[in-house]
């Protein structure tokens, strides 16, 4: 038995209240999930998504099926014998537990998916990202936190940002460990070899739980540059190609609380839009649709930071728009930045779409397209171009990254077909920043294009000496389908297919490193 | 507040459910967990009203944590209801570690429905009224 005594007024009492007031004030500020609507209910998605095979893919995994082993795939066409090398996926996947059902797309435990290419051979393997929310979730056979979407009550004390990670977003091979990203938190460290969680990243003791957000961007020497948000807060991390921390700089946000998703790099800048969103964490809001809305009056603002020091700085106002993405960015010779960036006229997709989805209706109209800006950092003056057509998903050859960039992928949405909107992209397009021209494959009206990225060919130097890789869901099959397309002639479509035995969760976004 | 006021601990090692009703008048039997073992210490704060939430408590407390489950008595409380806060403070530097961020590190709990937000007094206070007050930290 131990005993302990301690006076009302000493010293170490009054630091005692002061830690806990702090600590109370603090978490209520920083700490992050919202109250908004509870969960849905399994039952009531199963019912409904019968009529709408597009949207199967909702259904997610479980914890059994969240770890998918497919071996070789059935393969269509001629693998190239010289695409050797890994490609990740990331995405939303575990939707339901006790027959609660998430409300928002984004809300999902992250699923990895690594396809291996091995001379003309593909094989695919899942895994769910043992995330500390995931384990703790499992062990108690229910949802315990709340996410971006659905309000979990009766949850445990959030221990800081991580409490609530799903890693659900982004999936990057770095310097021998698979990167799971998310917004808000840690990064996650995936073994490459079998995809075992190795737990959450720490760059440093003082940076435990540090948001390090889900679209670095790793320069053609192999550096990663990245941010990570959290209320006023900004942060620039820098890691060196050999995966150490090679830098991290901390200042403050030009729209604090604001929504931060995506990033580009130059030489010698950061450049970081960020639409007039907030994500109303901890607040309670009422179940229903404009939860997330543009601020009216805010404009899109793209801050621009030096690499050296993020205090050199200045922050650009665009006209009132959403981003999730940014294609790429580089210095021209006269000195004024091009950033290329995807762009919504309001936060539909966030506040609607998504949701929709989930709940198994097709989302009603609506779409984002691609904008140019130019950023003059000596007069602060901007000026926007806006490139006709649905888009998401831009990608770059990735030995431009922050460099002139001539053409830019994206998915792509064009035909009014039946029963679906620009929601659902049904195309890929590689697009000539130069003459505007856009080349493009159409997947057809069962098809769901996810994100296709570039992945130069051995040897080669041009920008379309590559093939397109990414996947689609073939509604008519209900499988997920790998898809290698050659860049220069995107028009003739796959040259080569990998079909899956089951329909993978839709996801976000993925990686390709050679082997 | 009463400046005289001594605030005492009991740390039972192995409390048994028998102890925790027979608290006498001003003390309840406080049980915590998960506690990170041995590591650091606990503390403690515990106020009677919304008023005085985060600025005046009843009582505070710091003891060597111990295991997973802890329970120990906590006296000189007073009123009707009762919040307690606690973090653990894992590197006995008698503050709440942060990150570059400024976002708390260490764990913490409270009593009542804690939420994932952090403490306050509508969601901690619980009866003063003898029986043990559950506290659930973070992990």
């Amino acid at each position: 038995m131990n005993a302990a005594t301690v006076s009302a007024n000493t010293p170490a009492r009054r630091r005692l209240l002061q830690a806990l007031a702090a600590a109370a004030a603090a978490a209520a500020a920083s700490l992050g999930a919202p109250a908004w609507a509870r969960p849905a209910q399994a039952a009531d998605f199963a019912a409904r998504i019968g009529g709408q095979p597009l949207l199967t893919p909702f259904k997610g995994v479980d914890d059994r099926s969240g770890d998918l082993d497919s071996g070789p795939l059935l393969l269509r066409g001629r693998w190239p014998d010289e695409l050797r090398g890994r490609f990740y996926r990331n995405g939303p996947a575990l939707y339901e537990r006790a027959g609660d059902r998430y409300h928002h797309w984004f809300d999902g435990d992250g699923m990895v998916q690594q396809f291996t290419l091995d001379g003309g051979r593909v094989s695919h393997r899942g895994r769910l990202v043992r995330t500390a929310k995931l384990q703790a979730e499992q062990q108690a056979g229910r949802f315990l936190m709340s996410a971006l979407g659905t309000h979990i009550e009766g949850g445990p004390p959030a221990g800081g940002p991580d409490a609530f990670n799903v890693a659900n977003t982004n999936a990057l091979e770095h310097a021998g460990r698979v990167l799971a990203l998310w917004e808000g938190g840690s990064a996650y460290a995936l073994d490459p070899r079998d995809l075992s969680t190795q737990g959450p990243v720490t760059w440093r003791a003082d940076l435990q739980q540090v948001p390090f957000s889900a679209h670095p961007k790793v320069d053609a020497a192999g550096h990663l540059w990245n941010i990570g948000t959290s209320g006023a807060s900004i942060v620039a991390w820098h890691v060196d190609p050999q995966g150490r921390l090679a830098g991290v700089q901390a200042g403050e946000s030009p729209y604090p609380d604001g929504m931060v998703h995506d990033m580009a790099v130059t030489e010698r800048y950061l450049v970081v839009p960020l639409p007039p969103v907030s994500l109303d964490f901890g607040r309670a809001v009422p179940e229903g649709p404009r939860r997330f809305a543009l601020k009216p009056g805010e404009p899109l603002r793209v801050l621009v930071m030096e690499k050296a020091d993020i205090r050199r700085r200045r922050v650009f106002e665009l006209p009132p728009q959403m981003v999730f993405h940014v294609g790429n960015a580089h210095e021209a010779a006269d000195g004024r930045l091009v950033l290329s960036f995807v762009a919504a006229p309001d936060a539909w997709f966030l506040d609607q779409a998504a949701v929709a989805m989930m709940a198994g209706q097709s989302p009603a109209a609506g779409g984002s397209a691609l904008q140019i800006a130019t950023l003059d950092l000596r007069s602060g003056q901007a000026r926007v171009q806006a490139l006709p057509g649905y888009v998401e998903f831009p990608r770059i050859d990735p030995r431009r990254i922050g460099l002139p960039a001539r053409w830019l992928v994206t998915g792509a949405a064009w035909r009014p077909y039946e029963g679906r909107s620009h929601a659902l992209l049904h195309g890929v397009q590689v697009l000539d920043t130069h003459s505007g021209r856009a080349r493009r494959f159409d997947y057809g009206p069962a098809a769901v294009v996810e994100e296709h990225i570039v992945v130069p060919k051995p040897g080669r130097t041009g920008e379309l000496d590559a093939w397109l890789l990414g996947t689609t869901f073939d509604a008519r099959r209900q499988a997920t389908v790998l898809n290698l397309l050659d860049a220069a002639h995107v028009e003739d479509g796959p040259i080569a297919q990998a079909v899956l035995p089951r329909a993978l969760p839709l996801g976000f976004h993925g990686n390709f490193t050679a082997a | 507040m009463n400046l005289n006021r001594t605030l005492s601990l009991l740390l039972l090692a192995a409390a048994g459910p028998a102890f925790a009703q027979t608290s006498p008048p001003g003390c309840a039997t406080v049980e915590v967990h998960p506690v990170r073992p041995r590591q650091g210490h606990l503390m403690v704060a515990a106020y009677g009203s919304a008023e005085s939430f985060g600025k005046q408590p009843l009582a505070a407390l710091r003891l060597p944590a111990g295991e997973d489950r802890m329970t120990f008595q906590l006296c000189g409380l007073t009123g009707a209801s009762v919040a307690l806060t606690l973090y653990q403070d894992l590197d006995s530097d008698g503050q709440m570690a942060r990150n570059l961020m400024g976002i708390p590190t260490e764990p913490w709990g409270s009593s009542g429905t804690a939420g994932p937000f952090g403490p306050s007094w509508s969601t901690g206070a619980v009866p003063l009224d003898g029986k043990v007050i559950v506290v659930k930290m973070s992990s």
